[in-house]
């Protein structure tokens, strides 16, 4: 049975501006589900607050649109109890980055095997444009009336100092290199990050054409083992890379949740009271 | 009124008081244990300080041959280890009681009421070639002669503890405990306790603390996913089912904090799992947002909170109950929740099991409020009858009984789920008479829908017209409603004369005290009526009108300094209680409420008071 676009798309309305670089991702997200014929209903779709965290209301998929910053450890917990389900966390740059920055290296370091797509725009766009951790130096908006005097974080290294075992980034321009990132992402085992480069068009920090200008894809030598090689490509600026910077396998916290369960599998093969007196029997 | 239970005939208390290190603690666990593993009833009451060492530690343990109810008003026995234990616990010990000391490090003063007896736990414990902790050990074996427990079964225990730690230290910890065992036959005591062996006594009973109580009634409810972040006093619940989940073919994850801890959580319950995460009042605080989530998106999550001293980082090992308001109104906006409070070790393990249950069937999250003096009190306990148990599925249910396990019937309810003709046309948020609505588990084929905070539509779809707000508040609410309605049909929770024209309410941990408090009263002449919900939120309304409206004097009794539950009760039913706080970081006893009790009696009218 094959299936259409039409099968992963939710009857709400999409409320983002026209021109929003996230359409972009919605795309590229649609047409890896149906390449790799994902079901709709074994996809679990997990996002934060911002326009970004709407991504998950115009899937017909399992869908949290839940609090901001908390789309990741939200989306452990969904992978974590049902492994069989493909889980996926969408956040923004906010969310991301800042009022979520601590859970990253945490999902990172446990290497849960979700796919966190943080979408930056490098503004607040769904308060109305204040500043954001990646907003440009220099930049005015209603929260840095004199520019902003701070530098803007660099969030790719640090993903790969963080240890996470997939780390990726590509843009809402181009959207077929993000559909083919996006698939190695979700196919990947343990915990990928996707880096999405998406331009605000009602409160641009970037636009498109500049985007495209600035983006390269990784050398075709580029050793995705070498995380020193990663790290470096990952600060360039110009060009800002695009591609798998780091990629490595881990066992992941499901592998490893299994297989403390495992060697009591004979106790629990009987019946459900009897383990439970088992279990009860160890205090008396 | 002369066969009353508390005249029973074993009835005392030991305290063992020493430096944090010195291995107080578990001295007296394992004494409780021993005593266990007799024909009576044990219950303890552990205080320790902060820090890992150094610093007042101590352990009382009561033993007697009926159900007890508190820790006891007075102490009978006193073991010391250094000075500073004897000189802050011996104002406690009853006239003609005894002091077992070290007399290497404890100098008592001379009292005519009191039998002092040397025991050179220093001196003994040097001489058998173990450093510092084996003391506690060697007060172990004096104990154990003082008891007349057999040695048998002080050996047993004591391979039990430490066999983990190899031979050769369980070979120097029997060889302490048999040390001991001789310096109390040394000490000639005169009259000794017997505490029988009884044979099955290991087979109807176990020694559980609050905290494990719960950890095992989260497995009997179903409960397969654990998510937590160390916090004193709630640790033990995590640690617990860390280790036992695997067991169960469940899960626990330690996460990075509080936040992460209920995230995930509440992505199990997404999921389909029957879910857990342990805490105390910082970390509640923490997950107050997503506790709100969780009642928008309809989400059975279980949440405990063993309370602790506060505000802040406070006394986080002593004892309050301080933390009801915040789980009552906690909240952005008006987000429905359920709060249970157990108030006995035993209570911990059905009303943990209550909370899953009624999570699961209302959709809602439920805080379970315990303390630190419940969570780390051990008591004997019935082991569950397991024949009694039954897994129901959902449509089994409602009418008449409901969510009350107890330990005659223990029903583990799930929630409900959509049937093959409700997935054509799914509405994940149907409005429907009781307000639940059938949830889709994932990997169901058209039960895909969206989980949003936004206010939302029955299919899932941000909607802020007004309309829809209130139908959908309302929605949520119901099922608080019906919820309340249920606990109406409840066996009562009251306990006294019904000729009593003075009540007494609390909550939680207080009740054993409270009950003990009602019938010293009653000695005195003064009957009492005791109402203790085990469901703060919501209540019966209708059945605590009925209960106050026969009183003409309500006492509110509670461990934190504002009165959070006479304040709730006055709100909710329109009446002035006299207010009693104790807000020390200690359980509140017997005597401290009968002196409460007592106060209003002379207050009040001769009509309010029977004289037997």
């Amino acid at each position: 049975m094959s299936r259409a676009s039409q099968d992963y798309k939710s009857a709400v309305k999409p409320i983002w501006c026209p021109g929003c670089g996230n359409y972009g991702a919605m795309k590229a997200l649609t047409q890896a589900f149906l390449d790799l014929d994902i079901a709709p209903e074994s996809i679990a779709l997990v996002s934060g607050i911002g326009c970004s965290g709407r991504m998950s209301h115009f899937f017909n998929t399992y869908s949290l649109h839940g609090t901001h910053g908390r789309a990741v450890p939200t989306a452990l917990g969904v992978k974590a109890a049902r492994p069989d389900l493909t889980v996926l966390a969408v956040g923004g740059d906010g969310d991301g980055l800042s009022i979520g920055g601590g859970h990253i290296s945490h999902a990172a370091r446990k290497n849960t095997d979700i796919t966190y797509l943080l979408l930056d725009n490098r503004i607040y766009g769904l308060t109305k444009g204040q500043a954001s951790p990646t907003t440009d130096f220099g930049h005015k908006t209603k929260t840095s009336p004199f520019g902003v005097d701070e530098l803007p974080m660099d969030a790719l290294p640090a993903f790969i100092v963080y240890d996470a075992t997939f780390v990726a980034r590509s843009s809402t321009v181009h959207v077929a290199e993000l559909t083919e990132l996006l698939k190695a992402a979700i196919l990947h085992k343990g915990f990928s990050i996707l880096h999405i480069l998406t331009p605000c068009v009602t409160y641009p920090v970037f636009d498109a054409r500049t985007l495209k200008a600035a983006l390269q894809p990784l050398p075709e030598d580029h050793d995705r083992k070498d995380k020193m090689a990663a790290i470096v490509r990952g600060y360039s600026t110009s060009p800002v890379f695009t591609g798998i910077f780091f990629r490595t396998e881990k066992p992941t916290l499901e592998e490893r949740l299994e297989r403390q369960a495992q060697p009591f599998a004979p106790e629990r093969s009987g019946d459900e009271l009897d383990m439970l007196r088992k279990v009860l029997y160890d205090f008396s | 009124m002369s066969s009353r239970p508390f005249r029973s005939d074993v009835n005392f208390v030991v305290r063992i008081g020493g430096e944090a290190g010195d291995g107080v603690i578990s001295c007296g666990e394992l004494f409780a244990q021993a005593a266990a593993r007799t024909e009576y009833h044990v219950f303890t009451y552990i205080t320790y300080p902060s820090e890992i060492r150094g610093g007042f530690s101590m352990v009382q343990i009561r033993i007697r041959d009926w159900t007890i109810y508190s820790m006891g008003s007075r102490v009978d026995y006193l073991v010391v280890f250094n000075q500073e234990s004897y000189d802050k616990t011996i104002s406690g010990l009853r006239e003609g009681g005894m002091v077992i000391y070290d007399p290497d490090t404890v100098t008592p003063e001379p009292s005519e009421t009191t039998r002092f007896f040397a025991v050179p736990l220093t001196k003994l414990a040097r001489e058998s070639g173990i450093s510092g902790p084996g003391k506690n050990v060697i007060a172990l074996g004096a104990l154990g002669h003082l008891f007349d427990i057999d040695p048998v079964v002080l050996k047993k225990l004591i391979r039990d503890r430490f066999r983990h730690k190899g031979d050769a230290v369980v070979e120097r910890n029997i060889k302490a405990v048999e040390t001991g065992y001789e310096a109390g036959k040394a000490c000639g005591w005169g009259q000794r306790f017997r505490l029988k062996a009884d044979p099955d006594a290991k087979a109807s009973y176990m020694m559980l603390s609050g905290n494990e109580a719960v950890a095992l009634g989260a497995i009997a409810a179903g409960c397969r996913f654990v998510a937590g972040y160390p916090i004193t006093p709630a640790t033990p619940i995590f640690e617990t089912l860390c280790r036992l989940m695997p067991k169960v073919g469940g899960k626990a994850v330690q996460m990075e904090d509080e936040i992460a801890s209920i995230s995930a959580i509440v992505g199990a319950a997404f999921a389909g799992e029957k879910v857990l995460t342990p805490t105390s009042g910082p970390g509640l605080q923490l997950m107050g947002e997503q506790i709100n989530l969780a009642s928008m998106l309809e989400l059975p999550v279980v949440i405990v909170n063993v309370q602790r001293g506060g505000p802040s980082t406070g006394l986080p090992t002593k004892t309050e109950q301080s933390d009801l308001k915040f789980a009552i109104y906690g909240t952005a906006g008006e987000s429905p929740r359920v709060v249970l409070a157990p108030s006995t070790v035993e209570d911990c393990f059905y009303q943990t099991i209550r909370a899953f249950n009624i999570a699961e069937i209302f959709q809602v999250p439920v805080v379970v409020l315990t303390d630190q003096s419940i969570g780390y009190r051990k008591a004997t306990v019935r082991i569950p009858d397991f024949e009694r148990f039954h897994f129901m599925p959902f449509h089994d249910l409602i009418e008449d009984n409901p969510v009350i396990p107890n330990p005659a019937h223990i029903d583990v309810v799930s929630r409900l789920e959509p049937t093959s003709e409700e997935l054509a046309d799914y509405k994940r948020f149907r409005i429907t008479d009781s307000g639940i609505s059938p949830i889709s588990r994932p990997g169901t084929p058209g039960g895909q829908y969206l989980a949003t905070g936004l206010e939302h539509t029955e299919k899932g779809h941000p909607d802020y017209t007004p309309e829809n707000h209130q139908a959908m508040t309302s929605k949520r609410f119901r099922k608080i409603e019906v919820l309340s309605n249920l606990l109406e049909k409840n066996p009562r929770e009251y306990y006294g004369s019904p000729e009593a024209r003075i009540g007494i309410i609390g909550w939680g941990s207080t009740e054993g005290a409270i009950r003990e408090a009602r019938y010293l009263a009653e000695q005195e002449g003064v009957l009492v009526r005791h109402l203790h919900p085990k469901i703060v939120l919501p209540m019966a309304d209708r059945r605590i009108r009925y209960f106050l409206a026969e009183l003409k004097h309500v006492i509110v009794v509670e461990e934190n300094y504002t009165g959070q539950f006479a304040h709730f009760i006055r709100a909710r039913f329109g009446i002035r209680p006299i207010e009693v706080h104790k807000c020390q970081g200690l359980p509140i006893t017997p005597r401290e409420i009968l002196a409460a009790i007592l106060n209003v009696a002379r207050i009040s009218d001769e009509q309010s008071i029977t004289r037997l």
